[in-house]
């Protein structure tokens, strides 16, 4: 193609994007037919170049994430938290393995040598509220993954096979028709309490809304057209679930996932209050904030610390679930 | 629609008589011991309290009890409590208390519908702006922080800044009962906010709205006529629920206070073992979760007349 050509053809789009004849073009620019068009040689690379776009799941769903400034802040704060827990346990002055109750050390003020205070007893509430901190991340961590594991597998088998949709649907009743808190208090009584007992009860009780989210989506996806074709050409049935309708839950189950570490913060420290949770030796932020209540309105300290590390965590968890799941849907990728 | 409500009915009933059945046969699994009071136990002898459990039939296998129990309930007969108050019976013990925790339920309820509903609604009308965005860290706050936080704070300010007192006491329940309902309205305002705002905004995008905006009607109209009352349909499936649970009372913010109510109740049966006592608060804890659903269903299908409950079995839940 001649330049001047190129140049008419680059202000066109302007002009309404008129198409002209060759007949045209040749009056235009008064050249012949053969001297206006050559053949384009073929290149593979150059081919290959029009047929692909750069797009790629995971890249845009971090690019998406990153652009919202506040959930990224939160998530970072939250990680300076978790990493500064260890830093702290590490300089503290005391080790927490090491406390003995000291009555003459009983309500002192943060100061130099005890930088949260001490507590009613007289133990150091640095190291005390840095521990619970690391055991209420871990306890919260493990409930999560595991609500999600059990929920989107039976949530898969709950919405895929027609068969099992009474069953489930009748356990979702059972337990959403009770407050939690009453079963939980009744393993608690029956059981015990320990640290994996309440992370097993808390997953038991708490994947089924895991599972139904799962299965309300399973069951839009299932049966299109696609999904119909692969059954048809033989596909099994676990790989239909992994391959075909798995990648559509992957914003709904990453939401569920940070919002489940608030929930079991709120639901331990709940429970811990009410005597139900972890035992007294397996001090969580739910035990300090519980041993806490009879004092706080006299030394407020103790009540300030253990509080203001829970809220980070749980807003962070909160905003920057949100934030992802919004950067996961492949709807707001374009 | 007659069909439908006798067969959900039946259906309610179903899922309380299991999870009832559950609760009774775990409760069985415990030692006998717990059956008497702290002074019987150390008076009698093993025999004296094998002839006692003999005869008020607890050694049979618990299936035969736990029919009993099922005939006993069904001639309205309760039982009595064992450990909390000796011999008095189950429907005094937790009618007394019932009284106290409904009384703030509704004054809860109450407020939160009042504050809640319009927050959600002014926050839709003028989203993004200044007062949208108090409203959403309110309820990210709310949602994300444990409850346990925010009652501190609230006991905190009320107490230091107000001279609120701090505790409920019977001879004074109005003023001592201001916390409590703050701190049940609390929770309840951010839910009815955040899902009144987000029914509205979903609705306000939808194109029938355009049509209306095009046609002239004024914002106020239509904001009124077709928003408003969409996006309540949503929002009056849950109702119920919320309406009866916070009857119900939180065990939270009651233990929190020392509210004489049924949180309390509940946990002080389940420590001290009183079964019967434990399992009446179940069944009603249970029939109160499940009518609220099935409340929630009717009162959806009567805001919105396309709602039909009686398509092929109801697939509404």
């Amino acid at each position: 193609m001649t330049d001047s050509i190129r140049s008419m053809f680059d202000e066109m789009p302007e002009q309404g994007g008129r198409i002209y004849s060759t007949e045209a073009l040749e009056q235009m620019t008064g050249e012949p037919e053969e001297k206006l068009f050559s053949f384009a040689e073929y290149h593979p690379e150059e081919a290959e170049r029009t047929g692909y776009s750069d797009y790629s799941y995971w890249k845009s769903v971090w690019r998406i994430f990153l652009k919202k400034k506040f959930a990224v802040a939160m998530v970072i704060l939250f990680l300076a938290v978790f990493v500064f827990s260890f830093v702290a346990l590490a300089i503290g002055k005391y080790q927490y393995d090491s406390l003995v109750p000291d009555n003459r050390q009983m309500f002192i003020s943060p100061n130099g040598e005890y930088w949260f205070g001490t507590d009613n007893i007289g133990r150091d509430y640095w190291c005390q509220v840095w521990y619970a901190t690391q055991t209420s991340i871990k306890l919260a961590a493990i409930v999560a993954l595991g609500e999600c594991v059990v929920g989107v597998v039976l949530g898969c088998l709950w919405g895929y096979v027609r068969k099992l949709d009474r069953f489930f649907t009748e356990i979702y009743n059972i337990l959403y028709s009770v407050p939690t808190i009453i079963y939980m208090t009744l393993i608690a009584l029956m059981i015990g309490r320990s640290f994996w007992i309440m992370c097993i009860t808390l997953i038991l009780f708490h994947w089924i809304y895991m599972a139904k989210n799962v299965r309300n989506l399973v069951f839009m996806y299932r049966d299109r057209e696609y999904n119909l074709a692969s059954r048809c050409l033989g596909t099994r049935l676990g790989t239909i679930l992994s391959r075909n309708i798995l990648p559509y839950l992957i914003s709904v189950i990453i939401l569920r996932l940070a919002l489940s570490i608030p929930s079991t913060i709120g639901y331990e420290t709940t429970l811990s209050y009410l005597g139900l949770g972890l035992d007294v030796n397996t001090p969580s932020l739910g035990i300090l904030l519980r041993n806490s209540r009879a004092y706080f309105l006299d030394y407020p300290y103790l009540l300030i610390f253990p509080a203001a590390i829970v809220s980070i965590v749980t807003v962070a968890f909160y905003l920057a679930g949100n934030a992802f799941s919004d950067a996961a849907d492949p709807r707001n990728h374009v | 629609m007659l069909k439908y409500t006798i067969k959900r009915l039946l259906q309610s009933l179903l899922t309380v008589f299991v999870v009832v059945t559950i609760v009774f046969l775990l409760l069985r699994l415990m030692p006998t011991d717990y059956y008497f009071t702290e002074d019987e136990l150390i008076k009698l002898t093993d025999e004296q309290k094998d002839d006692i459990l003999q005869a008020a039939g607890l050694k049979d296998s618990a299936f035969v009890q736990l029919g009993r129990f099922y005939a006993a309930v069904f001639r309205g007969d309760l039982g009595t409590s064992r450990r909390i108050m000796n011999g008095k019976p189950v429907t005094e013990v937790i009618g007394d208390r019932f009284g106290i925790s409904m009384r703030m339920g509704c004054m809860a309820l109450i407020i939160s519908l009042l504050v809640g509903i319009p927050m959600g609604i002014l926050q839709a009308r003028h989203k993004d702006g200044v007062f949208d965005h108090f409203g959403t860290a309110y309820t990210i706050f709310i949602n994300a922080v444990p409850r346990l936080v925010s009652y501190s704070l609230v006991y905190i300010l009320g107490v230091r800044l107000l001279r609120l007192p701090a505790m409920y006491s019977t001879r004074q329940p109005g003023v001592s009962s201001i916390l409590p309902i703050l701190c049940l309205a609390m929770g309840s305002i951010a839910g009815y906010a955040l899902w009144m705002r987000r029914y509205m905004v979903d609705e306000m995008t939808k194109d029938y709205i355009k049509l209306a905006r095009i046609k002239g009607l004024t914002p106020r109209g239509i904001m009124f006529r077709h928003v408003l009352r969409n996006a309540f349909v949503p929002m009056a499936q849950n109702l119920p629920t919320t309406f009866l649970l916070t009857i119900g009372g939180s065990l939270l913010v009651e233990r929190f206070f020392s509210v004489p109510g049924m949180g309390p109740l509940l946990t002080n049966s389940i420590n001290r073992y009183d079964t019967n006592v434990v399992q009446i608060l179940v069944m009603l804890y249970a029939s109160m979760g499940v009518m609220g659903m099935f409340l929630g269903d009717l009162l959806m299908s009567a805001f919105d007349p396309r709602i039909r409950l009686t398509g092929k079995g109801g697939e509404s839940r």
